[in-house]
Order: structure tokens, then sequence, then C-alpha cells
């Protein structure tokens, strides 16, 4: 079964000439709490790319994510998001883009439907377009059944999957996922995987965080790997291999994870 | 880890230690919110309270230190008043935590699995409930009686055991009735219904005692109608079992026996018989609260939110806001429980529509402080308890107005509630229903705005404890509610006079906004 390409009749303001090359650009992001967690981070991320970002925990992957989407601001740097930027203009990024995070935040008391309607409306979808979308993914991804009952009973999993379907209802062209997958079973994670690759497919870009090395291994077109709040190494699999002085096609993400996040940040 | 650990399941004081530890932890949390720097602060507090408490306490019912039980039965009925008011907040208090006994801790898994008796467990739990309603009751009612003793004598003294009996009792009654909401309703059903039955506990007496007071004798003091003659009139011999509690207070040592054994008799019976069954309860509860398929729709409000339809960003946040109120029968009862002690001053409007106008002057302060009150609770949902934090601020709206969105959401809310009052009110008197619904408006939207000022991240379950999120703002809150109720009060009264706590007021919101959290 095939997702259908959620099409959104939505001007995106401020967008740049340089859009269609880079989704994302980071530079010299910085954010200190009782130490530095992010500590000058830069990153590009190219449109229509599936981007995961690894490294240890406290590494900063989640502070670098939450300030993209607008969660939290920076101390310095700046956020590019296809041509905006997202400091300056936070409501026209935050228009193309879409947050999930591993503890799925949505309001027990509504109906999966209900939610994809207050989403839809939050980002200003045009209602009958919405609807269209969010019962397209509701049945995507087996909620469908489901649609009309509170989700103050639903499982994770459940959960998670009405987070993600509130997140792709009004088609952004940059999804932030942290840890997605946690806590997933093995069907619920195939779905949300599925669903990811078929959007990066229709031209989304994925920036994603996970523990699971093997997720990231199969998916994404790129790894950064971030410790101490720096980006320590970045490349597909190959080029990670060659950075951490591995052989070629012999050495798992696993054992290049360890080695890298090993060694002293630059 | 030594053998012997390991072969021999702890004995029931270690458990009871254990339980204390909890328990002790719990209350500091409620107090400090889990900030260690402010243990000091609550410290200070507590005795400045407690030094304040006792002044009050002077001025309140050291006129009263030399009642005796020769004083006579209208003695014995305002003693006894004050009794059953305090014995139904103890009631209220005990059947809540009945219910987080059983709901609240998330040890049973690991308790079940033990070597450790659940049955012992959960009766030390039920134990550990009446020490602390005990332990609250002493902690109110301790100024009061200190001040007794000191003008009256150690007779006094005979009250700290009328309550200890009273928070025995109360904690056995809370037993027999959560268990018997467990019986007839089922384990999912049972927590709302319990958190609802103490709520209404907690107000019921009180209101009741108001409403008779107003009907009967009309007026709104609860301690004139206990002496009043209507009251007097029916009220049994002085030798009636009745009078036995405000015997035992006023120094009778018989009397203070009697209420001692069988307010310990109403906590032990119920222990008794219910132990078998406690775990039962305690499993019956861990399962509702993991079971899955517990298919709940969209009911009467899906029209608020049900429907793709065109909407500005501002009209779904407020639809949503009053979704989620109405669709949580705990959270709508706990913030509107305080419209239930409008019911007398309604009763009162009421009953004097045909007099005077001079009347309704009395109503615009208590309109007034509840409207702040319920503005504030409502506020602290919408701004502090938001449920997706995230999903409102990864969205394109600026969070200004996403603010203003949740601001009229509330004050929306208020009118809604407020509008039948004023409505009877301006039929009789235009001015002072505008000189009221102005009280209103001015300190619902202060409350809002303090509310606004302080938000914090929490969940809405924690609605009871918000006062934990920040002090200032309960303390910010309360002095404004005050003031505009005092305004408005004064203002009814055709007096420019109201100038002077409206000043107030805004003295007290200049100084929230000083020192909000940046």
């Amino acid at each position: 079964m095939q997702l259908r390409e959620i099409a959104v009749n939505r001007a995106a303001p401020g967008m740049g000439t340089d859009a269609e090359t880079s989704a994302l650009v980071v530079q010299g992001l910085r954010k200190t709490f009782q130490r530095p967690a992010v500590d000058g981070l830069d990153l590009v991320i190219r449109a229509g790319e599936f981007y995961a970002l690894l490294g240890p925990n406290g590494a900063g992957k989640t502070t670098t994510l939450r300030m993209v989407a607008g969660l939290m601001p920076p101390d310095a740097g700046s956020i590019t998001i296809f041509g905006i930027d997202a400091l300056a203009k936070p409501t026209a990024a935050k228009q193309i883009t879409a947050w999930v995070s591993d503890e799925p935040m949505i309001y027990d008391k509504l109906t999966p439907l209900e939610y994809l309607a207050f989403v839809a409306g939050l980002w200003g979808i045009e209602p009958g377009l919405a609807e269209r979308n969010a019962r397209e993914l509701l049945r995507w991804l087996e909620l469908a059944p489901h649609a009309e009952e509170r989700c103050e009973g639903f499982s994770k999993g459940m959960r998670q999957k009405v987070a993600l379907a509130g997140a792709l209802v009004h088609d952004p062209k940059l999804i932030i996922l942290d840890e997605p997958l946690t806590g997933l079973d093995a069907r619920a994670a195939r779905l949300v995987k599925d669903v990811l690759l078929q959007k990066v497919a229709q031209g989304c870009t994925v920036i994603m965080t996970t523990h699971i090395l093997e997720v990231a291994e199969r998916m994404a077109e790129r790894i950064g790997v971030i410790a101490q709040g720096k980006l320590i190494a970045e490349g597909t699999l190959d080029e990670l291999r060659r950075q951490a002085g591995s052989k070629v096609g012999d050495t798992s993400l696993e054992d290049v994870f360890l080695t890298l996040v090993a060694e002293p940040a630059p | 880890m030594s053998g012997d650990t390991a072969l021999h399941p702890r004995p029931l004081a270690w458990l009871a230690r254990q339980e204390s530890r909890l328990s002790w932890r719990d209350l500091v949390w409620l107090m400090t919110a889990g900030y260690r720097w402010r243990s000091r602060s609550v410290a200070i507090w507590l005795i400045f309270v407690a030094v304040a408490m006792h002044f009050l306490a002077y001025g309140m019912v050291a006129r009263f230190a030399g009642v005796t039980e020769e004083s006579g039965v209208d003695a014995f009925s305002a003693v006894t008043g004050s009794i059953g008011l305090s014995f139904f907040l103890m009631l209220s208090q005990a059947v809540e935590q009945v219910t987080r006994l059983f709901y609240g801790r998330g040890d049973l898994d690991l308790l079940k699995s033990s070597p450790v008796s659940l049955r012992r467990v959960l009766g030390l739990r039920v134990f550990s409930v009446a020490v602390s309603t005990i332990a609250m009751t002493v902690f109110v009612a301790a100024p009061f009686i200190d001040v007794l003793v000191l003008r009256g004598g150690p007779r006094w003294l005979c009250a700290y055991g009328v309550s200890v009996a009273g928070g025995l009792a109360a904690s056995g009654i809370a037993l027999v009735l959560t268990a018997a909401l467990f019986d007839l309703m089922g384990a999912r059903r049972t927590r709302l219904a319990s958190q609802i039955v103490a709520a209404v506990i907690g107000s019921a007496f009180i209101i009741a005692i108001q409403v008779v007071a107003i009907v009967s004798i009309g007026t709104l003091s609860q301690s004139a109608f206990f002496q009043s003659d209507v009251v007097l009139a029916h009220a049994p011999g002085p030798q009636s079992l009745l009078w036995l509690p405000a015997r035992a207070i006023l120094g009778d040592p018989a009397a203070l026996l009697i209420v001692a054994v069988t307010g310990l008799a109403i906590f032990v019976a119920p222990m008794l018989l219910l132990a078998g069954r406690l775990g039962d309860y305690a499993m019956a509860a861990a399962a509702a609260d993991v079971a899955t398929g517990h298919v709940l729709g969209k009911g009467m409000t899906g029209f608020f939110l049900g429907r793709f339809r065109p909407s500005s960003s501002a009209g779904l946040l407020r639809r949503k806001e009053w979704v989620l109120l109405l669709r949580d029968p705990w959270l709508a009862s706990q913030s509107l429980m305080q419209l239930l002690y409008l019911i007398p001053p309604a009763i009162f409007l009421w009953l004097s529509y045909g007099s005077s106008a001079g009347g309704l002057v009395v109503l615009a302060p208590v309109l007034t402080m509840a409207a702040g009150q319920l503005g504030g609770g409502l506020a602290w949902l919408a701004v502090s308890g938001e449920d997706a934090p995230d999903l409102i601020a990864s969205a394109p709206i600026a969070p200004r107005r996403m603010i203003a969105a949740k601001v009229e959401s509330v004050m929306i809310a208020v009118l809604i509630v407020f509008v039948p009052f004023l409505v009877a009110m301006a039929g009789r008197s235009i001015r002072t229903a505008l000189i009221v619904a102005a009280g209103i408006a001015l300190a619902a939207a202060s409350s809002t705005l303090i509310q606004v000022m302080f938000r914090s991240q929490a969940k809405r379950r924690y609605f009871r404890r918000r006062q934990t999120s920040s002090r200032i703002a309960t303390f910010a809150e309360a002095f404004s509610s005050v003031a505009w109720a005092g305004t408005a009060a004064i203002a009814a009264s055709e007096s420019w006079m109201a100038l002077g706590p409206a000043a107030v007021a805004l003295l007290v919101l200049t100084g929230a906004w000083l020192i909000r959290p940046k």
C-alpha cells in the first residue's frame, strides 16, 4: 500500500532562493545549561534527505533538534530552514516543519480525528484537504478503526502513531523526529519507518535521532555523530567508516559509532 | 547481599518506617515542589503561619474559653456544629487519600512480586491515611485548642483527643465508602467517583448549613445558625448522645473515653472486615489503569472540535480548552467546585429579590472572589496544564496570539458561569449588576494574568497541587481576588473608598509582574 502524496494548498512565506538545495543549515549553534549542551554546532542537511543524528546520552542531540523545531531559543548561532531564518521568522519556519518527540504529547480526551482536525487547523490547512489527509494517514497507520475513540485508552505505540499522523497531516517539508521508535513494537516501528521512507521518497526531508543504530544504518542517507555538543563525524556509512579508520564494508555502524565517540571531541 | 536478608521477609516495623519515609517525602514535595532550596523558606513560612494562626485563633475563640458543660444546649450546639464541619473536611481528605492509596503508588507490581504480604502493606497504608488525616486536623485545630487551653485551662486539651478519634473514624468511613464504590461501580470508575465524592463531602456540609441558615433565619453565618432559636427548638436535651463529642471537647473524661473508643472501633472494624479484599481492590485499580480498549467517544462535546471546518487558530485553541475541560469530569468538578459555594448567595439573592437592592451589596464580594478563584484555576489549566506543549510551541502561531487565545477561553468560560447571577441582579439594580460585572471581570482577568506571568509546565492531573508551581502566584492570585472583592463591595455601597482596595489590587499585579520569572 502506498501513502498517496498529500497536497497542501499553502504558501510558504519567506522562502529563499536556495531553499531547494538545503533543507536545514545550522551555524555556530550554542546552548548552555549548567554546562554547554550544544557547543558551536554546524550542520547542513540537503532537501529530500534522510539524515540520522547519533550520539551518546547527553551529547546534545535533543537540544539541537528542539532548537531547530523552535521549541527552545539558542544562546547563539543561526538556523535556516529552506532559506527561512528560523530565529527571525519562526512562524514561517514552523509552517513547513513538524516535530515528533519520543514521548508522544497528544490530548488524551480527544479522538485521533479530532486531534488531527485541531493540528490541521493550527497549521491553517484547508478543511476538506485536511480531512482527506487525516483519514488517509489514519488508514495508513492502522488507526482508522480507532478514529472516533478517545486517545486515553491507547497504548504507547498507538499514541506515537497519532503523534506522527499529527506531524504529517499538514504535509511538512522538514520532519524532525527525536527517538520516534522508542517503546514501539516491531509492527508499529515498521509502519512508522515505512511512512518516513515514503515521505522522503515524496521529497520530504527527515532528520531523526535514534539509539537504534540498525535503523540509522538502513534508513539514513547520511549520518551525523554528535558528542559533547559538537558534530564529530558526518557522512554516509562508508565515509564514517573511513573517518573511524575502519575498513570499508567490513565494520558495522555500531563499531564505527563506538570508535568515533570514544575519541575526544576535536 | 547476605543470605539472611534474602530469606527473611522484613518485619512490619521496617515497612512502617519505609511507608512513613515515602509519606514524608510526598509531603515535602507537596510543599517544596521538589526544590531543595525551598525547604528553609517553607519551614520559615510554616512557623510564620503557626504564629499568625495563634493570633487569629485568639481573636476568634478566646472569648469562648469559659464555656463549660454547664453552659447548656446552645453551647453544645455551637461546638457540635464546629465538630461536624471539621469532621466532614477530615472525611473528604481521607476519601481522597484512600483513593490515592489504591491508584496512586506505582510500586504495586514490586510489592506483589515480593514475599511481603500485600494485605499487611495495604493495611499499613490505610493506617498511614489515618495518621496523616489526624496530623492535618491537629495542625489546623492546634492554634484554636492552644488558645482555649491558655485561657480556659488544661481541660481543653481533650479537644486533641477528639481530633484523633475524629481522624480515625473519618479514615474508617472513607475506607468503607471507597470499598463500596469499588463494588458498585468497578475499579475504572471508582477513582473519578471517589474524587468527586471527596470534593462534595468537603463542601456539602458548609453549603447545606448556609442554605438552611439563610432559609430559616436569613443569615449566612453558621455560628449564628447553630445558636439560633430555630435550631435550639429542635435540639435534643442536654443528656443526648449527640452532644458526646462536644462534652468530650469541653473536658468530660467519660465522654472523651467513649468518643475515643468509638472512633477507634469505626476505624478498626472496616479494617478487619475488608482486610482480605484490600489486595483485590488494589489489583483491580492497577488493572483498570493499564487496561486498553476503554472506548470513549466524542459525545456531545464533539460538536466543538469533531469536524474539519474553517476556523482561526485562536478559535481552535479556545474550543480545544473547553472540550478538554468538559470531557474531564474530575477537572471540571474541581475547577467548578468553588461554584458550589455560590449556591448559598444565590439562594440569598433569590430570597431577597423582593426586598431592597441594598441586600445585593453583600453578594458583590462573594461573586467577585469566586470569579477570581475560578479564573485562576481555569487559567492554570489552559496555560500551565497544556498536555501537548511541544505541539503548541512548534505550531506556526506567535506565542502572544496563543496566550491571548487561552486567556479568551478562560474569560469566556467565567462569563458564562456568572451571567445568570448578573442578569438576576440587573433585574433589581442595573447599577449594582454593572459594578459586580466589572468586579468579576477584573478579578478573573487579574488571576488569569498572574497565571500567565508565572506559567510553568505541569500535568493537568496535578491541578489540586498547582499552588506548588509557584507560591508567589498563589498568594498574588488570592490577594488580588480579595482586593477586587473589597473594591466591588465598597463600590456597590456607593463609596469612593473603593479606590483603596482597587489600588491594592493593581499594586499586587504590578508586584507580580516585577518578580515574574523571566
